[in-house]
């Protein structure tokens, strides 16, 4: 028996999907902020029960494990990190603070800076320079460099970027600095950019570098502390990490950056969410997470989920790796619902996984968005929550209803749970709106897919109020980025630049640095135990006509196996540059074929392929009406009244469930709001639409 | 006459006519899918174009017109360039017949006499046709040439006297007729450029129009044309609407404020930009009257349409963000350019560095007099620099190269109440992306050596402006350099009793036997391993510096925005430590009775 384990480590919860074959199983866990390893080690033991096995003999049988976390998210939203510096080329101290100009709303004056990770008192240079063809102008000033580095170490640096002028092309003095931090400040964390993202220009690269320094220590410790417990604990193979690109990769891979886990779980779910959508023939998909603490968007085209590099902002900060597209709304089950002058707010603050809502009985005093819907029927204290994890409390609830709620806006508990569940759906369709209207998209022509914890209570609410006619909710709904992380390939997407015309292109050069990139990304796949000739290999190559800014990649040859870069020759580089000139007419409307190219670099994407869910969908089975097992109070909207709830585990594909009805699954509950109806399909999965 | 011209492109236009309904969230989808459409538009020129000014800096807008010519939609851009599309396409507007407009049709113009900018700046437009062959929209992009084939390369004469000698005006022309693109017209072009990345530049700007009219088409498609119409008036309406509710909040009154450039390019000193913003139930008049009129100034005259921009850049800079920015805009003021004056010049005159001044001083005047009744939305939208020091050579194929010095700096990043000045420039001009020294030096044979901020050049206040950047540039070959010099004598000024900006100073040949200051502007040979040298201006200060949170102060000696001295003598806060320890502390007791001391002596001073 082998088993495949996706994990997500999300703000409240800890999120499991373990494949066994075609079988899935899920499972749930309060997150450990202060350590989430804990947190792992706890789900994985349940995971093992729920097995019959011992967490031993699970993680002994395991073949992979692939992980995403929101730990360098949270450095970044938090501003939480090591104390951070900089040193970088002599005259070029304020780039990172100007940031090419750059300001996230140009129309509005009151927009706050955001805050420095390395102020410029952290950031210090050093005379040297590299010119563009790697030739040595200055040499590097080592007493300089001393000097420079002491200071960073009087101000307690823990963590230093090194960013120097065209280190890309040359990283001699990148590399000399980085021994002398380490010799100096030994201890210190260092990111050095031509490791981090060996291309130009300097803001981009310093800002991605300066980020990695930033949130690297804690995700590099965390990733540390993971691996030893996980192999402490019987697992033998590596831990694949997901990666914000949609792709996974090692563990020893990301240790020069980290910063690629950045958003890795929201990447999870759409690459999961375009895997389900296809297999259900919905290949235009508004994904939506709706988990403790945030609501996650992000749309899905013909089954796809681009990946962009470069001009990326990130929660404030420029980081030029490739990233999925995914818009973030601070609004989860744990969102604080207050009155503000007057008047409701819900969120953006979250009660987080401790104390959480006041429901979980932890400690928490303020009134949440769960506790609002448990006071609406629509969660219940006598169902289990969390997989049985814990059972919901309704003590404290109505107290705090009436105190934070109730009594400011004169009203009753059970309308001011009324107007959270209210407010809180017209967040997140205004969240919706920004996206696909920002996008020109009409969000009537998508189906809506629904994951996370809280995601189906609203799902269907939300399709009525975006006029969207399908809703899927995957059965594995709660856990489904740990199974969209499942369903990723190991990947490793990466660049060398080489600045030349294409007329005076060296064919050696080309080769030897598709060789290198080759050679580096067969050996990290190598060491995961996946084998070299399983490795597609696609070689591009980055071009422009002189004067452009904006390169073009351009697809030179997919192979496999080993040192397959030798195949390049001047014949190739013809057809390269042919391939360059049409592809620019289809991208642009036009080419400039009398002039010779620009060469910017050269590109490798390494992808190999492991076995992944199966997705499934259809309605073959016979549809029968579905028997509920209960009712209780509730309001679906249209007030008080009794409805029926269904068991999740209890429907059967062809199973139907009218309005108004309440499904209560493991880890989430699906509330079919009144002109809506449930249907179970052949994967056991939920599809709802317009009532008849 | 352009005067003529130009009171019949302002005149107010009518709403479009639709007999459909629509609901809000339905004109908020279109509004959106409009502004997707010029961003997706702007996006491909910026990635299509050749040269550096456009791909790089992002120097491009995109704006939709509706068939009446007003302004439908527009993308994040520039603003004060987004507005200058509207009057360049109804000049063509006014000969459609004439024209031939038709489906796949695309127009360029640059003409200032004819609704254009000044001349680097070319609109190329392409109409979108419903199903009955009725107009509906009209995609423009709005992007700045590097070179306008006039006297001198680059498209900037500090010498010009008239529009003659800056280059080709073109007040409309067809490029393409029905989607054949006139080779005969675009052959003209690009024979008067003389870079020769031009040709792509401006195949860029046509296949971005057409792309934009291509997704028009689409959207009327899905929508139905009259839909489309109706979303139009509804949004534009509701600006209108939601810009007076704004205005009605304002206390009634006339404020006025001068503002002055040190000299025009010949050395005529103090060029006045006046103006008087009078409040009045929901109603603003924005009027320029007394603005400088000395027939003999050289290069101070911005174009009307220009003129109309700048001041509309600064006037939504200080209502609520969230107004959706379209023709409602110019619905809801009127604003008032006299006639003659260097903000709406006579026919014929050079129109090329008027975009940098007077255009700016439109928007700090505007400012300054709204300063007071509006201090939580007061920063000056401005550039203050003369022009940027252009580098122009000649590479080893026989071909001219042009370094325009879009530069990453920081210059004019002003504070507002609450908040100092941060970032680069001016929030306004927070999508024009600056060139970067790994793109230049990969193209241009120069070396950048620095460009980080000078302690002290931050205005002080109680909010602080940010200190400007001194860019030290190498050239290493020998080349020609364009350089205008103002805002030394006349810097950005403080707002509410804050510290105007450090000065502007521009130096070339820095460190050799033959250094010099550029005191006006030039045009001069530079041999090879030559060194310039501009210190850009700060930000300006906001309110009182002695009301500055001491602590504040303490940070900002940490980080050398300020000095210890400057500390001292303009905040009046005392520190003892050094920078270099890293042990600054804060000596409240002296600060205390510094402030006092500094107070009684500016009361007491004449």
């Amino acid at each position: 028996m082998s088993y495949r384990i996706g994990i997500d480590v999300g703000g409240t919860f800890t999120d499991f999907a373990l494949l066994d074959g075609h079988e899935v199983l899920l499972e749930k866990v309060s997150s450990t902020p202060e350590d989430n390893s804990q947190a792992v080690m706890a789900g994985l033991e349940k995971l093992a029960q729920a097995r019959g096995i011992s967490l031993g003999e699970l993680l002994a049988d395991a073949e992979a494990i692939v992980h995403g976390t929101t730990v360098a998210d949270n450095a970044l939203i938090q501003m939480k990190g090591p104390v951070t510096g900089l040193l970088t080329t002599a005259g070029f101290r304020d780039e990172l603070e100007l940031r090419r100009g750059y300001k996230e709303d140009i129309w509005d004056v009151r927009l706050e800076p955001p805050p420095a990770i390395a102020p410029r008192r952290r950031r210090l240079t050093v005379p040297e320079r590299i010119r563009a063809d790697g030739s040595i102008h200055t040499p590097l000033d080592e007493a300089a460099a001393r000097r420079a580095i002491e200071g960073l170490g009087r101000q307690g640096v823990e963590s230093i970027a090194i960013s120097l002028l065209f280190a890309f092309v040359n990283p001699v003095h990148e590399k000399r600095l980085g021994e002398l931090v380490q010799e100096i400040l030994p201890g210190v964390a260092i990111s050095l950019s031509h490791r981090v993202l060996p291309r130009a220009p300097e803001f981009e690269r310093t800002s991605t570098t300066v980020v990695n320094a930033f949130v690297g220590p804690g995700v590099s410790g965390y990733l540390d502390r993971l691996v030893e417990r996980l192999s402490g604990a019987g697992y033998a193979r590596d831990l694949l990490v997901m990666q914000s690109s949609g792709g996974v990769m090692t563990r020893e891979y990301l240790r020069d950056m980290p910063i690629r886990i950045l958003a890795s779980g929201p990447a999870g779910g759409v690459i999961g969410g375009a895997r389900v959508g296809a297999a259900k023939s919905e290949e235009d998909l508004l994904c939506v997470d709706m988990g403790g603490t945030s609501y996650d968007v992000s749309v899905v085209m013909g089954g796809q989920a681009p990946a962009n590099a470069g001009w990326n902002w990130h929660h404030r900060y420029l980081v030029a790796v490739p990233m999925i597209q995914v818009e973030t709304l601070g609004a989860g089950g744990g969102s604080i619902c207050h009155v503000h002058h007057g008047a409701l707010e819900v969120g953006p603050e979250s009660a987080g996984a401790e104390p959480g809502p006041i429901c979980y009985g932890r400690g928490g005093q303020q009134p949440t968005v769960t506790d609002a819907i448990l006071i609406l029927g629509l969660l219940s204290p006598d169902s289990e929550f969390a997989g049985g994890a814990f059972s919901l409390k309704r003590e404290g609830v109505d107290a705090a209803f009436e105190r934070e709620l109730a009594g400011p806006l004169s009203c009753s508990v059970e309308e001011a749970a009324f107007d959270c569940w209210r407010l809180v759906n017209a967040n997140m369709t205004q969240a919706v709106r920004r996206t696909t209207a920002g996008r020109g998209i009409d969000p009537r022509s998508l189906s809506l897919l629904a994951y996370g914890g809280n995601g189906p209570v609203f799902a269907a609410i939300q399709a009525e109020d975006l006029g969207i006619e399908c809703v899927l909710i995957p059965r594995t709904s709660p856990a489904f980025s740990a199974l969209g992380m499942l369903a990723a390939s190991p990947t490793i997407d990466e660049e060398r630049s080489y600045l030349v015309s294409a007329q005076e292109a060296e064919i050696s050069r080309i080769s030897a640095l598709w060789q290198e990139l080759e050679a580096r990304a067969l050996g990290y796949f190598l060491d995961a135990g996946f084998p070299k000739e399983e490795v597609a290999l696609r070689f591009q190559m980055n071009l422009r006509y002189p004067g452009q800014n904006w390169s073009l990649s351009v697809e030179v040859a997919t192979k496999g196996g080993e040192s397959a870069a030798g195949f390049f020759d001047a014949g190739a580089m013809e057809k390269t540059i042919h391939r360059f000139h049409e592809l620019h007419e289809e991208e642009y409307g036009y080419n400039r074929q009398q002039e010779s190219p620009e060469i910017t670099g050269v590109r490798l994407v390494s992808r190999t392929s492991i076995p992944e869910p199966v997705f499934a969908g259809g309605f073959s089975a016979e549809p029968r009406q579905a028997e509920p097992q209960g009712s209780r109070r509730a309001n679906l909207g249209r007030g008080f009244e009794e409805t029926p709830i269904y068991r999740g585990p209890d429907l059967a594909p062809g199973d139907r469930v009218t309005a108004p009805g309440i499904i209560e699954e493991t880890f989430t509950t699906i509330v079919v709001y009144p002109g809506w109806e449930a249907r179970v399909d052949d994967a056991g999965d939920y599809r709802l639409m317009r009532a008849p | 006459m352009s005067y003529e011209i130009n009171r019949r492109l302002v005149r107010p236009r009518q709403a479009l006519e639709t007999s459909a309904e629509i609901d809000s969230v339905t004109a908020g989808i279109i509004r959106g899918a409009f502004e997707t459409i010029c961003f997706e538009t702007a996006t491909h020129l910026g990635r299509a174009a050749s040269s550096a000014i456009i791909n790089q800096s992002n120097e491009r807008n995109a704006s939709i017109m509706d068939g009446h010519g007003r302004l439908a939609g527009l993308s994040v851009g520039i603003p004060q360039l987004l507005f200058i599309s509207p009057l360049a396409v109804r000049w063509g507007l006014e000969h459609f017949k004439i024209d031939d407009w038709g489906p796949g049709d695309v127009f360029v113009g640059n003409d200032p006499d004819h609704g254009g900018g000044h001349l680097p700046d070319y609109n190329v437009y392409a109409p979108c046709f419903d199903a009955d062959g009725k107009l509906l929209a009209i995609q423009a992009l709005q992007a700045h040439q590097g070179d306008t084939g006039g006297k001198d390369p680059g498209g900037f004469s500090v010498d010009a006297t008239d529009i003659y000698q800056e280059g080709m005006a073109i007040p409309r022309l067809k490029l393409v007729h029905r989607g054949q693109a006139r080779h005969d017209a675009l052959e003209m072009l690009v024979r008067n450029n003389r870079f020769p990345s031009f040709s792509g530049d401006i195949a860029a700007m046509v296949s971005g129009a057409q792309r934009g009219a291509q997704l028009l088409d689409e959207l009327a498609t899905k929508w139905g044309a009259d839909q489309v119409r109706a979303a139009i008036n509804w949004n534009i309406r509701e600006t209108e609407r939601r810009f007076r509710e704004e205005v009605s909040c304002w206390p009634d009154g006339c404020y006025e404020a001068d503002v002055w450039i040190d000299h025009d390019t010949v050395g005529n000193e103090d060029v006045r930009v006046h103006v008087a913003c009078t409040v009045a139930g929901d109603a603003l008049t924005v009027d320029l009257t007394g603005s400088d009129d000395r027939p003999e100034l050289v290069c101070v005259w911005n174009t009307f349409s220009n003129s109309r921009g700048y001041a509309m850049a600064q006037l939504v800079s200080m209502v609520d963000p969230s107004i959706i920015k379209n023709e409602g805009l110019f619905d809801a003021v009127e604003i008032i350019l006299p006639e003659g004056t260097i903000v709406q010049p006579p026919p014929d005159k050079p129109a090329a560095l008027g975009a940098f001044h007077p255009a700016c001083e439109i928007g700090e005047a505007i400012c300054i007099a709204l300063s007071q009744i509006l201090p939580r939305r007061s920063s000056p939208q401005v550039y203050k620099l003369g022009m940027p020091n252009a580098v122009i050579g000649v590479d080893a194929n026989g071909q001219m190269w042009m370094d325009q010095g879009v530069d990453v700096r920081a210059s004019d990043a002003s504070a507002t109440e609450g908040i100092d000045g941060w970032g680069s420039m001016c929030s306004g001009l927070g999508n024009l992306v600056l060139a970067q020294a790994e793109d230049a030096e990969s193209r241009f044979p120069v070396l950048n050596l620095s460009r980080e901020m000078t302690t002290d050049t931050g205005g002080a206040g109680r909010w602080r402006g940010q200190p400007g950047t001194r860019n030290v540039k190498q050239v290493l070959e020998p080349t020609t350099a364009v350089a205008w010099m103002v805002s030394k004598k006349h810097p950005l000024r403080g707002l509410r009793g804050g510290d105007d900006a450090g000065p502007y100073s521009n130096f070339f040949e820095v460190g050799s036997e033959n250094e010099y200051e550029i005191e006006n502007s030039v045009q001069a040979q530079l041999p090879a391993d030559a060194v310039i040298a501009y210190q850009y201006g700060g930000g300006a200060g906001f309110e009182d510096a002695l009301l500055r949170d001491p602590e504040a102060v303490r940070e900002d000696v940490l980080d050398e925005y300020v000095s210890v001295e400057a500390a001292r003598a303009r905040y009046g806060v005392v520190l003892h430590g050094s920078v270099e320890a890293y042990d600054i502390e804060l000596d409240l007791e002296a600060t205390r009775r510094l402030r006092e001391e500094l107070r009684a002596a500016r009361e007491s001073a004449p």
